[in-house]
């Protein structure tokens, strides 16, 4: 990976942001995975009873019609770019895997339908910063500041864990994992991507995913019938904002929520909700 | 650090007549709320009393495991706090005012940080003290957004900030007495971060104690902006505490100078947590 390895220009300080940051994770591990373990457990008990496992939603009708009009996208998944699918799906492809032929797939209504869109999105962002690490290995983006490849490593990581718990949701209600990445948007990721030849173009995208992803939550937060799931929800979308605010950051942009023309913002949108 | 002050006061201003505009959708949600409120009636008192009595545990249990808190004498408060003088209010009532309260303890922070010469004054960090502009400015919006729905639910605006958390504020404020430039950075800092961390926690857990889907609404408008607050002030705070207060800066070749860990400081967290959660009623109009 051609990053920027100089030392000097930090001296003092990146041993102790170092320190920081392992501590951070270490608090992480101690607190956060058992508390999301946690609430995604009673995310499953609370839709083994609630009737939200058969409310229909017009969020499924609406990706139902994307996803036909889509469908030569969809193609795309398992055809022209394997790499996309293969990206998120290698350990969980054998079995219980959807395909997008049908998305959400049939049978998954009212919030386990959106948990199906959820993981589905997640899944497109491991893959869009997966494929952003491995252009910068290539050399593909110029110099890659450190900071800019810890981001993306750490929001990997962290879309990983979000994509686990929906999916576990799914399982533990009988139904299948979903291992690709959001039939509708990928086709819009994979032109995009084609596009980037630079670190500012691949955060650009990155925001881009990242406030798709954060506004769904938003919307579905008040969407969701089960609470459980609403505390899923609500407990991911801010997560997707701090990656947002350091995006904005890395590009020099006012490091918040923002309209169209960057002026902040007190409230945060769901335009962008798929 | 290259910020025009004059840019940035219009940049302030310019984002005062978009909020307008960017408010125009949660007002049609209070206005809902309004309509939702008048043919639903609210919850019945046995429901409010029991959501009460439920939080008053909370409140105990908060103050008991909250060391922020324990400093403050929590434990006095707990009496006057506990009290069941909202027992008959709706609970979204209770919540909404709990959440202006905050907001208002937020502004107030805010405005007193402004005053001090190394956030809003001459040897400020531009980019800091726009930031605290900016955020004061938003946290009295979500102050005015919370009191809106309250009142249309029949409940009166809570004006006055959290009172568990005021003897905090105070006492974090009186030790930057005759602090540095950067020990008093760091400071304020610090405790901005301790108060959106609390807001930003509540706000996702009040997302599932309303019950009214505008307010829910309300809530998961303004969690996330809370929780940047904090992304953006643990990145501050970890170049401030790095020795490196020049990378606090919009300067677009900045990125390519800031350490590698500066890249996740902002969001220790894959889930946020809700342990720091203001009690519901805890900030209720009395």
């Amino acid at each position: 990976m051609k990053m920027n390895k100089k030392k000097n220009e930090f001296a003092g300080t990146e041993a102790e942001l170092t320190v920081m940051t392992r501590e951070l994770d270490e608090l992480h591990n101690d607190v956060g995975m058992p508390a999301m373990w946690e609430g995604v457990s009673n995310v499953i008990d609370s839709m083994r009873t609630a009737d939200a496992l058969g409310r229909d939603t017009s969020r499924r009708h609406f990706l139902l019609g994307a996803s036909t009009a889509l469908a030569g996208g969809a193609a795309l998944l398992s055809v022209s770019v394997p790499s996309i699918a293969g990206a998120v799906t290698r350990k969980n492809s054998v079995s219980h895997a959807v395909t997008a032929n049908v998305f959400p797939p049939k049978g998954l209504t009212g919030d386990l339908a959106v948990a199906a869109v959820a993981a589905s999105l997640e899944n497109l962002a491991v893959f869009a910063y997966t494929a952003g690490l491995g252009a910068a290995s290539a050399g593909k983006l110029g110099t890659v500041p450190p900071a800019v490849a810890t981001f993306a490593t750490t929001a990997r990581a962290q879309h990983t864990q979000h994509a686990q718990a929906w999916n576990a949701v799914l399982r533990a209600n009988g139904k299948a994992r979903v291992t690709i990445t959001n039939p509708t948007l990928t086709p819009v990721v994979q032109s995009d991507f084609a596009k980037v030849t630079d670190v500012p173009g691949l955060a650009n995208l990155a925001l881009l995913l990242e406030t798709i992803a954060a506004e769904t939550y938003q919307a579905e937060t008040s969407k969701l019938m089960s609470k459980a799931a609403i505390g899923l929800s609500a407990s991911i979308e801010p997560v997707e904002m701090q990656h947002i605010a350091i995006l904005y950051y890395v590009l020099g942009q006012y490091p918040g929520a923002q309209n169209a023309a960057g002026m902040p913002i007190a409230f945060s949108s769901t335009a962008k909700a798929v | 650090m290259n910020l025009d002050p004059r840019a940035l006061s219009d940049l302030l201003e310019e984002s005062q007549d978009l909020q307008a505009d960017a408010l125009r959708p949660t007002n049609d949600a209070l206005d809902e709320l309004v309509e939702a409120s008048r043919s639903e009636s609210g919850e019945d008192r046995e429901s409010n009393i029991q959501f009460h009595q439920e939080h008053q545990s909370g409140l105990l249990s908060s103050f008991q495991g909250a060391s922020l808190l324990g400093a403050a004498g929590g434990l006095t408060l707990v009496a006057v706090l506990a009290s069941a003088a909202s027992a008959a209010s709706s609970k979204d009532v209770q919540v909404l005012q709990t959440a202006a309260s905050i907001e208002n303890l937020a502004v107030a922070t805010y405005k007193t940080a402004l005053t001090l010469p190394y956030i809003g004054g001459s040897t400020a960090n531009p980019v800091v003290k726009k930031f605290a502009q900016v955020t004061m400015n938003q946290h009295a919006q979500h102050a005015a957004a919370f009191n809106s729905a309250a009142r249309s639910l029949g409940g009166r605006a809570q004006t006055k900030p959290d009172p568990a958390f005021v003897p905090v504020v105070n006492k974090a404020v009186a030790s930057l007495k005759g602090a540095t430039d950067a020990q008093g950075t760091l400071g304020v800092v610090g405790l901005a971060i301790e108060l959106e961390n609390i807001a930003a926690e509540t706000y996702v857990k009040n997302t599932v104690l309303v019950s009214k889907t505008s307010n829910r609404e309300l809530f998961a408008s303004i969690m996330g902006v809370e929780a940047q607050h904090v992304g953006v002030l643990l990145a501050v705070q970890a170049l401030l505490v790095g020795g490196a207060p020049q990378l606090i800066s919009l300067d677009p070749g900045t990125a390519a100078k800031l350490p590698a860990a500066a890249g996740s400081v902002g969001f220790p967290n894959a889930f946020y947590k809700t342990n720091s959660a203001a009690p519901a009623m805890q900030g209720a109009v009395k």
